[in-house]
């Protein structure tokens, strides 16, 4: 009875973003995409999540994904989920696309039995835990008032309240007595922004982890330093491995907020330095697939990176290339780019793309970037010509005319192309420009601006020296001078 | 000289309530102990007998309590004279100057006549007169009153003019007057009559000369630029608002604010979007401007129509209250101007119909002639053929040697400029006290060191340093 105003609460959170984030997506021979290969390599409730947002935007599979989604639910315990996959399939079933959709009842059978029983559970569950943190806190046993905190945080967050967890992990941050703890609580509260999608909040995080793994690797050290009997090299290898995969996390979750954030060329480098996937430990399957990083880092990386630069990080990058296994069509992607045939990589880009928009993390971005992949390609397009026909670019990228001249016009405003389209006949010329002229120009405007900035600034250093500076609020009782001739001037004027 | 007859009309109800006044006068004087009589006799033979200008100066400025004083030199002779009539207006510049600025802002004084003040600023002796930069002050402030009472302001302008270009050794020189004068100016919709004196930018204050207040830079340079504004000379209006807008202080003024407002205004209408305010302008201006409407409207120049259209018309009370709807409605109107520059650098032909579209033009004739009239003011080189299509060409460039030898031989008088007054500040007391501290021979030897560290010449180091470490203490540190 606990549970519901808070299931209520996130199905709103959810219901409004849903309209407005995407449209419906396609999933046939031109977009294919195979769900049951797709959510294979998720566990958990990231599992559920995605599968709630395959349902909620496709709605050719949508039976299918509520169906799995149900399968991975009843290993979770939160019913919360039940009702927000739910709603996520009724109103994709409301939409002119979602026509013909069997009712929910036909795909699915909700299971009232376990979610009493898992209520129930977690209520109980729940009670136990505060007590406990209860006693804890009379006894003032710091350790375990952390660790209290810490198993009410996993409680909450295991049953999908978030702000509730998140105060709880960062409550126990205050009883950490070592920064083995310190790292732990924030590898929580990473986890738990990860699901959250609360990309904002990770970079914080990150920092705390960064400086808790410090003085937790100089510790460790000191610790083998200071017992030289001690056999040295087991010791001092595990903790290295143990920091590097947790260096690894923190990467990734640097990553991903900079793709959360809209910051493509650094979410791009970000992606290419990471570990390889066994680093990533549990978080591989539980938040993110080795399939994904692959396509997160080369979209980042086409959209932001220079040519040399995807060279050198993206092709010649060894532990890359075995998260680009995952995903065998990144790799003609890449190709395909690096060769100049755009064609080929746009094709590529919108047969994959509904993979792209269901993606949790990427979904919200795939136009952003899509666009700029675009762009980047119009430009190198164009690089080596002094005059093109429009017509040779829309071919060359499979767009119309029009198509063509709205995106080039688009980067001549913004200063990407230095030239210009003659409209009549459809061509794009590179500007000249006159160097002897320009110079010229430069150097007068110059002169005259050096000469004006010189005299104001005498003034104001004679104004100075005259100790004429506008002080205090002593200035206001004259403001009411200045309306006086202004209103005569400016009715003039007008 | 001429000595215009006095009007005999208002002389009369003044001398009644003189003769009132002048009762207590006398009686007063004794008590504080000033020797002589006090009354306007005395002070006329003061002023005719008077030796050296300096001493009468210091002299009428001491000779009663204030009160008394004022109310002395606005008073009549007891024949009922007109004391100006009996004065030389060349030999006693000084008491003209005491009598009349009393009489123009002591109540119940009668008014000096317009002709004579005319007369007189023509005439005076202005040595005589920087000796009472207060009074001249005064003087000035009181025209504009004068010649509003008597129904005309425009009659200000011409006095007040001969009176600032006699008074200011140059005309680069700021007064008290100039603000007045400018202020006039504008008030009377006289703006060319204010352009001889704009000509000349400001480049000295001298406080000995006139007793300036921070209020009257402000106010001067923002007149200037609403004069400039007003006609239509933007490159110049521009740069008085800046001047305004960039006085220093460590706050800022209401009239720079409103500076700040028309200056972005200006510019809009000059380059088509706002140019960034020099480092130097005050943190709080253009983070007050932020929240204002102006920043809307300029954020929105001059692509979006319908929203500059709308901002106007939605804020419209606010832009005529400031009083700066004139200049917004000339940025509206040239909005789709800059748009169409912009086109320029994108397209090399285009038809009329897509420039409509892309400025937010509806009718064809309309662009038609918008770009006909910006191709004749040569804004744009463009050709327009007869089935409508524009086809766009780079503007021809061409310098002439004058033109850069004049550019240069500008440089070079700037440069001479510049080098004077670097040498005039080597000269300077304060300079040469801090450098003082420099001179010890330790601090030379590290002087130099450092000199050869950063290749630097040691004078040019030394010079830097002493700007750097204005004392002993700080200099100490090296």
């Amino acid at each position: 009875m606990e549970i519901d105003p808070i299931d209520t609460e996130i199905s709103n959170v959810h219901a409004p973003t849903q309209p407005r984030r995407r449209a419906v997506r396609p999933v046939d021979d031109a977009h294919p995409f195979d769900l049951d290969a797709y959510i294979s390599s998720y566990t958990g409730r990231t599992a559920v999540d995605r599968l709630i947002n395959i349902t909620a935007s496709c709605p050719s599979i949508a039976p299918q994904a509520l169906k799995l989604a149900f399968t991975h639910l009843q290993r979770l315990r939160d019913p919360s989920l039940v009702q927000i996959a739910i709603s996520a399939y009724e109103s994709v079933a409301s939409l002119p696309e979602g026509q013909g959709l069997p009712p929910v009842g036909d795909v699915v059978l909700i299971d009232t039995h376990w979610i009493e029983e898992t209520t129930k559970k977690n209520v109980a569950e729940r009670t136990k835990l505060e007590v406990e943190l209860k006693t804890y806190s009379n006894n003032m046993i710091k350790e375990s008032i952390r660790m209290g905190h810490r198993d009410l945080g996993d409680f909450w967050r295991a049953t999908g309240d978030y702000s509730t967890a998140l105060k709880h992990y960062t409550k126990s941050r205050e009883f950490c007595s070592t920064s083995q703890h310190v790292l732990d609580m924030c590898l929580s509260v990473l986890e738990l922004v990860i699901e959250q999608r609360n990309y904002a909040h990770i970079p914080s995080y990150i920092y705390k982890a960064e400086g808790a793994l410090d003085t937790a690797a100089a510790l460790a050290t000191g610790a083998a330093g200071s017992n030289p009997g001690a056999p040295v090299q087991p010791v001092s290898k595990k903790p290295s491995a143990e920091r590097e995969q947790v260096q690894s996390k923190l990467d990734f979750a640097l990553a991903l907020s900079y793709l959360g954030q809209g910051n493509y060329g650094k979410a791009a480098s970000s992606f290419l330095r990471l570990g390889p996937a066994e680093q990533l430990g549990d978080w591989v399957g539980k938040l993110v697939a080795p399939g994904d990083i692959a396509i997160y880092g080369t979209l980042c990386a086409l959209a932001s990176l220079s040519r040399s630069a995807i060279k050198a990080q993206l092709i010649d990058n060894p532990v890359f290339s075995v998260y680009i296994e995952q995903e065998p069509y990144v790799r003609d992607l890449i190709q395909a780019y690096m060769a100049s045939d755009f064609r080929t990589t746009l094709d590529l880009l919108s047969r994959y793309s509904t993979r792209h928009y269901i993606d949790i993390h990427l979904g919200v971005h795939v136009n952003d970037i899509t666009q700029q992949i675009r762009n980047t390609a119009i430009v190198l397009y164009f690089k080596p010509f002094e005059t093109i026909r429009l017509e040779r670019m829309s071919a060359a990228f499979g767009w119309s005319v029009e198509e063509v001249e709205r995106e080039v016009v688009a980067l001549i405003q913004s200063g990407q192309i230095q030239g210009r389209v003659d409209s009549q006949n459809k061509i794009l010329k590179a500007k000249k420009t006159d160097h002897r002229a320009e110079l010229f120009a430069h150097a007068m405007k110059t002169a005259s601006d050096i000469a004006s900035t010189n005299r104001k600034l005498l003034l104001r250093m004679r104004l100075q020296q005259a100790d004429l500076v506008v002080k205090g609020p002593k200035s206001n009782t004259r403001r009411e001078q200045a309306p006086g001739p202004e209103a005569m001037a400016m009715a003039e004027m007008s | 000289m001429s000595q215009p007859s006095l009007p005999s009309p208002p002389q009369q109800p003044a001398l009644q309530s003189d003769s009132n006044v002048q009762q207590p006068a006398p009686g007063q004087a004794p008590a504080s102990t000033h020797e002589g009589n006090v009354s306007l006799d005395n002070v006329i033979s003061i002023i005719t007998t008077a030796t050296s200008p300096s001493q009468l100066s210091s002299q009428l400025k001491s000779f009663a309590p204030k009160d008394v004083r004022e109310v002395v030199l606005a008073s009549l002779l007891p024949d009922g004279q007109d004391p100006l009539t009996v004065l030389d207006m060349q030999a006693n510049t000084l008491g003209i100057i005491y009598i009349l600025s009393a009489r123009m802002h002591t109540t119940g004084a009668p008014n000096p006549p317009l002709e004579y003040v005319q007369e007189f600023c023509k005439s005076f002796a202005p040595e005589q007169a920087r000796l009472a930069p207060d009074r001249v002050t005064l003087v000035a402030k009181g025209i504009p009153l004068l010649a509003e009472a008597a129904g005309n302001l425009k009659l200000a302008i011409q006095p007040l003019f001969d009176l600032l270009a006699r008074y200011s050794p140059s005309l680069s020189h700021l007064t008290t007057i100039h603000p007045v004068f400018l202020k006039t100016c504008v008030s009377a919709h006289q703006f060319a009559a204010a352009l001889p004196v704009l000509a000349h930018p400001i480049t000295t204050i001298d406080l000995s000369i006139s007793d300036l207040h921070y209020n009257d830079n402000l106010v001067y340079h923002y007149a200037g630029g609403m004069v400039y504004a007003a006609l239509k000379r933007w490159s110049e209006a521009e740069e008085l608002f800046e001047i305004c807008v960039c006085s220093p202080g460590p706050s800022a003024a209401a009239l720079q604010m409103e500076a700040l407002k028309k200056m972005i205004l200006v510019q809009l209408i000059r380059e088509g979007k706002p140019t960034p305010p020099p480092k130097y302008i005050h943190p709080a201006l253009p983070r007050l401007l932020k929240g204002t409407p102006y920043s809307l409207f300029v954020n929105a120049y001059p692509q979006q129509r319908a929203q500059l259209c709308s901002i106007v018309e939605n804020e419209q009370q606010l832009f005529a209250t400031e009083k700066t709807l004139g200049l917004i409605t000339q940025a509206l109107e040239r909005a789709p101007r800059w748009s169409i520059r912009k086109l320029t650098a994108t397209y090399l032909t285009l038809h009329l119909s897509d420039i409509g579209q892309a400025v937010g033009i509806e009718s064809e004739d309309e662009v038609q002639s918008l770009i006909l009239d910006m191709i004749e003011s040569s804004e744009i080189s463009a050709q327009l053929s007869a089935d409508g299509t524009v086809s766009f060409s780079d503007p021809p460039v061409n310098f002439e040697k004058a033109d850069v030898d004049r550019v240069l031989a500008h440089a070079q008088e700037q440069g001479a400029l510049l080098a004077k007054l670097e040498k005039e500040m080597a000269r300077s007391k304060e300079y040469l006290s801090k450098v003082r501290c420099f001179d010890s021979p330790v601090l030379r030897l590290r002087i130099y060191f450092l000199s050869i560290i950063l290749s630097e010449p040691p004078t040019e180091l030394k010079r830097f340093l002493v700007c750097v470490f204005s004392d002993r203490w700080s200099a100490s540190m090296l």
